[in-house]
């Protein structure tokens, strides 16, 4: 007898010292490519950034052993990683040199990726087309926003609230997905997205084309989140509220995403993924999974609105277009579907290269899809791939 | 023994002018194997397609323990415990065989959305218990695959991919499985192993009955009990073994095609 | 009937024409190649700008100013080179996503889309701005209290030709049967001697070069075009098509009819019309494809297991 084989997987491995220095060099590097990303001006140290980063992934499509390598030193320091990664996440302003810039920059990119996963669920976990996250993200802003501006409803309360209006706008948008398929599902969620886009333009309660102005930061225990943090005598732009609140909304978004991911309902949706009339014969209901991509989706994104909204605090329909909605899928593509990590750096990159690249003007929004175009043919399974479940012992 | 597990009367089905499935009446007791044999193109694995829910029949009834599953959605079919293959096979391919086989017990585990958000050790404990079973079950049809067990099904070669679909399906505990043409991409060898996995699981589990399509004549005279005839959509001849290969009308049916084989 | 019925049977007719010449070049290239090309709007759209570029080198060089001949020179151009760079499109990137899963083409094809608007936007000189377009045919007809512009009997005229033209293309000619065997199953045709990369740069090329007469109707209507027109004609073409089934001439012409149809109808009913015109338009498409989920005139092919 093989006795307990079956809880032998890469995962149950104990950490050595080996991984967890490859766990710090990799999070403490990819902090500080970041960190220089960010804050540099110079456009040689930028390309050159790019280029360690474009290198770091040739040496991965040619040696996927080192990749392999990577990831086990995580499973097997699961505790380590996280914990290092969420010091990093905690002190990263303080690194920021105060730059309000940068800040914001993080705070985008930290929304985006909540989007990106979001739409993850969809797109890569279960490769149902939707083109309409930008409407629940949409809906979730203008919900929280109006409920802040009218009622003068607290932000932490509008939050929930927003994301529940999304939910059943999922539901509503999920409902056809009953019967359209793939090219066919994609043009419902295309023609969702601009009903909901031109409406908040027509509406005069959503403030039309003007959108809403004098939407209120929330505060905490009488911290507004327009003042800027002071922290062991160090000083921290106001942006740095929103950067944590952004940065819990991505840990709430990773744990959603990584409970399903790694639950039944995962399953599921993998299986519909690959060859729906064989998940229906295993006993799936197909149509209910499907609406329920759908509302989780439009959950997380209505999330992601809210806190744009009060960290804007002015927001316009054109926020939330057809175009939105295909950035946010770009990422979840460059990043690799189906991929946490994956569509988190897609999100980063995807929202920070267009910033960056604003010394190239006029150019840039040419050379973000270019590059996107050149990603999807010398790439396409994204950044990082999809990864086979492990089972047993985590 | 009581009633027929399984009983489907008049079933019928036409796609356009043809009458893919005409008037096919079947019945099934708990532990029985049935073979379905019928040249090409005569409506075997449509009657499969009927009675699992992929096709709602035109007319005609289909019965599980007694109560009527007739047009119902698959998922539903798969849940009230009949499970199947396909003729060609359709495995998840970019997910491990684990994944497979735990997929395959979508209806005997419970967890949903909110679950697996809110109480997640629940439903990991629930999913890792599922993957005991699927090592368990793997290790039963064939130890080989048990090795494999965390690497993709898409890289299998045919004779594995039929037996990690029976397997898939096992998982499910059906009370009746449907086999459409398991031994088809298997030699001599790999098909004298999938004769033995089956008398195996016929003792593992006494009550589970088999539906079963072959052409392999092998096959179809080492296992069942009682050899079901199909041409051209309807029924012509049923029976055991020895005497449906007598009946004049199946020779006709067969002959220049299979007989050679027979 | 009264003139103002008239009048918006007019528009309704002229705007359908306009969709249509863009939906089919979307049914065609998914009929022959299973492909979204997203940006099929936006490749339409370059063809007004070529207009306007070519006429003004006449202008400045041979033609005396506002020549007629110059136009119909300046649209025969733009044809031809719209159509060249829908073949081209397709050899830079469209390719290379014939074996890729739909949704990797339809994402690829967005970007590509985005990077036509930006090339105009850079090439064209000031290409933010909105450019005004002319009428191409200026004569209005009297008939009893009515006047009837002749540019929209002609776009009319037009697009009911290449309608034909496309049939008969299709139907009853060497190269229509090729495209039709490429269509049907790529290895067979390849059996049968036919060059599918060849029959696929056909294909781009009459699909684009119908675009361009399109977009051309598209901003000569409008009197005006901007680099970033493509979007909404694309999207409104891509409608049409998918409403009425992809992959069907006809039903590129029904979609057509009825999004111009309810375009038409909100514009000259609702006192907001204008604003709500896509809003109505894309409901219409949401009840369509929930109603029909293959599109009108799509054929439900019900997989064989
Ligand atoms: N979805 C469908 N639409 C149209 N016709 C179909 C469909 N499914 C099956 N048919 C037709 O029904 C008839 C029976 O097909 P079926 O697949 O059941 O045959 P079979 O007995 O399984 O043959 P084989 O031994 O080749 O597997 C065939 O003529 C087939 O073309
Ligand atoms: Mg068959």
């Amino acid at each position: 007898m093989m006795t307990g084989t079956s809880k032998i997987t890469l995962a149950a491995r104990r950490a050595s010292g080996a991984d967890l220095a490859i766990i710090a060099g990799i999070e403490l590097g990819g902090a500080l490519l970041l960190g220089f990303f960010l804050l540099t001006d110079d456009w040689r140290l930028i390309v050159a950034l790019l280029a360690v980063f474009a290198a770091g992934f040739a040496l991965l499509q040619i040696r996927p052993a080192i990749e392999d390598r990577i990831v086990s030193a995580f499973h097997a320091a699961r505790a380590q990683a996280l914990g290092l990664g969420a010091v990093v996440v905690l002190v990263y302003p303080f690194m920021m040199q105060g730059s309000s810039y940068a800040l914001h920059l993080l705070v985008i990119a930290q929304l985006y990726a909540v989007l990106a996963l979001a739409l993850n669920f969809q797109l890569g976990s279960a490769n149902i087309p939707n083109f309409a996250t930008g409407a629940s993200y949409g809906i979730g802003a203008y919900c929280s926003a109006l409920l802040a501006i009218d009622f003068g409803v607290s932000f932490w309360l509008t939050l929930p609230i927003a994301a529940l209006v999304a939910t059943g706008f999922g539901f509503v948008l999920g409902f056809p997905s009953m019967r359209t398929r793939e090219t066919y599902l994609a043009l419902v969620t295309i023609a969702f997205g601009i009903v909901v886009h031109q409406l908040l333009n027509n509406f005069s309660w959503t403030g039309g084309p003007n959108g809403l102005v004098g939407i209120p930061a929330p505060t905490i225990a009488g911290h507004s989140f327009t003042a800027p943090i002071e922290l062991f005598g160090q000083r921290l732009p106001s942006q740095a509220n929103f950067y944590y609140l952004a940065a819990a909304l991505v840990a709430l978004a990773i744990v959603c995403a990584r409970r399903l991911h790694d639950s039944r309902v995962g399953l599921a949706w993998n299986a519909l993924r690959c060859d729906e009339l064989a998940a229906r014969c295993q006993g799936i209901n197909v149509v209910w999974y499907k609406m329920m991509a759908f509302a989780v989706d439009a959950f997380l994104a209505a999330f992601a609105g809210s806190v744009y909204a009060a960290y804007v605090s002015y927001i316009s329909p054109d926020n939330f277009t057809f175009l939105v909605s295909v950035t946010i899928m770009t990422m979840v593509i460059v990043g690799g579907m189906d991929n946490t990590l994956g569509v988190i750096v897609g999100a980063f990159l995807l929202t920070l290269l267009p910033e960056k690249l604003r010394i190239f003007a006029d150019y840039r929004l040419l050379f973000v899809s270019v590059i996107v175009i050149l990603f999807l043919i010398l790439r396409p399974q994204g950044l990082f791939p999809q990864r086979p479940r492990s089972y047993g012992g985590r | 023994m009581s009633g027929p597990v399984l009983e489907a009367r008049n079933l019928s089905i036409r796609f356009g002018g043809l009458v893919a499935v005409a008037g096919v009446d079947l019945s099934l007791s708990a532990g029985e194997v049935l073979c379905i044999i019928g040249p090409n193109g005569a409506g075997k694995s449509t009657l499969f397609n009927l009675i699992s829910g992929i096709y709602r029949p035109s007319s005609g009834s289909v019965h599980l323990d007694g109560r009527a599953i007739t047009g119902q959605p698959a998922h539903r079919i798969a849940a009230a415990g009949i499970a199947r293959t396909f003729q060609s096979s359709r495995l998840f391919t970019d997910l491990t065989l684990v994944d497979n086989v735990v997929i395959g017990m979508h209806c005997r585990t419970r967890s949903g959305v909110l679950d697996a958000l809110l109480r997640p050790r629940h439903a990991r404990a629930e999913l890792e218990a599922a993957a005991e079973r699927a090592g368990e079950l793997l290790r039963l049809v064939s130890p080989d695959l048990y090795q494999r067990r965390h690497t993709l099904a898409g890289a299998l070669p045919q004779a594995d991919r039929r037996r990690l679909e029976i397997a898939r399906a096992l998982a499910s505990e059906p009370k009746v499985i449907m086999l459409d043409e398991p031994s088809s991409g298997m030699d001599d060898r790999d098909t004298d192993a999938l004769i033995e996995d089956i008398h195996m699981t016929m003792a593992e589990r006494p009550g589970l009955s088999y539906i079963i399509i072959e052409h392999d004549m092998r096959l179809v005279a080492a296992l069942p009990e009682r050899v079901m005839v199909i041409d051209y959509g309807a029924k012509i001849a049923e029976g055991p073994f020895a005497e449906v290969r007598q009946d004049r009308r199946v020779q006709e049916a067969y002959l220049g095609q299979r007989a050679a084989h027979a | 009937m009264d003139a103002f019925v008239m009048q918006n049977l007019m528009n309704w007719l002229v705007l359908s024409s306009i969709y249509a010449l863009v939906a089919l070049g979307f049914s065609l290239l998914f009929g022959v190649l299973n492909v979204i090309h997203f940006s099929h709007g936006d490749v339409s759209i370059v063809a007004p700008f070529v207009v306007l570029a070519t006429v003004q080198a006449l202008i400045a060089t041979a033609f005396p100013a506002a020549t007629p001949g110059a136009l119909v020179l300046a649209c025969a151009a733009a044809i031809v080179v719209v159509g060249l760079i829908g073949v081209l499109a397709d050899w830079l990137v469209i390719r290379r996503f014939r074996n890729a899963p739909a949704m990797m083409a339809l994402v690829a094809t967005v970007a590509l889309g985005t990077v036509i608007r930006e090339l105009i936007r850079m090439i064209y000189p000031q290409g933010s701005n909105p450019k005004p377009f002319p009428n191409l045919i200026e004569t209005r007809l009297m008939i009893g209290d009515l006047t009837v512009p002749v540019f929209s009997l002609f776009v009319i005229a037009v697009s009911v030709l290449m309608m034909i033209v496309l049939y008969v293309v299709m139907r009853h000619t060497p190269l229509g049967m090729r495209i039709r065997a490429v269509a049907e199953d790529r290895n067979i045709a390849r059996l049968m001697a036919i060059s599918p990369s060849r029959i696929y740069a056909a294909t781009f090329f009459i699909a684009s070069a119908v675009g361009a007469i399109g977009g051309i109707f598209y901003a000569s209507y409008a009197g005006v075009v901007r680099f970033d027109f493509g979007i909404q004609l694309g999207l409104i073409g891509f409608s049409a098509a998918v409403i009425g089934g992809l992959g069907s001439m006809q039903g590129a012409i029904l979609g057509s009819l009825l999004i111009a149809g309810i375009d038409t109808l909100v514009q000259a009913t609702m006192a907001e019309g204008a604003s709500y015109r896509l809003v109505f338009a894309f409901l219409l498409v949401i009840f369509v494809l929930v109603l029909k989920p293959s599109g009108i005139l799509g054929r439900t092919v019900m997989e064989k297991v």
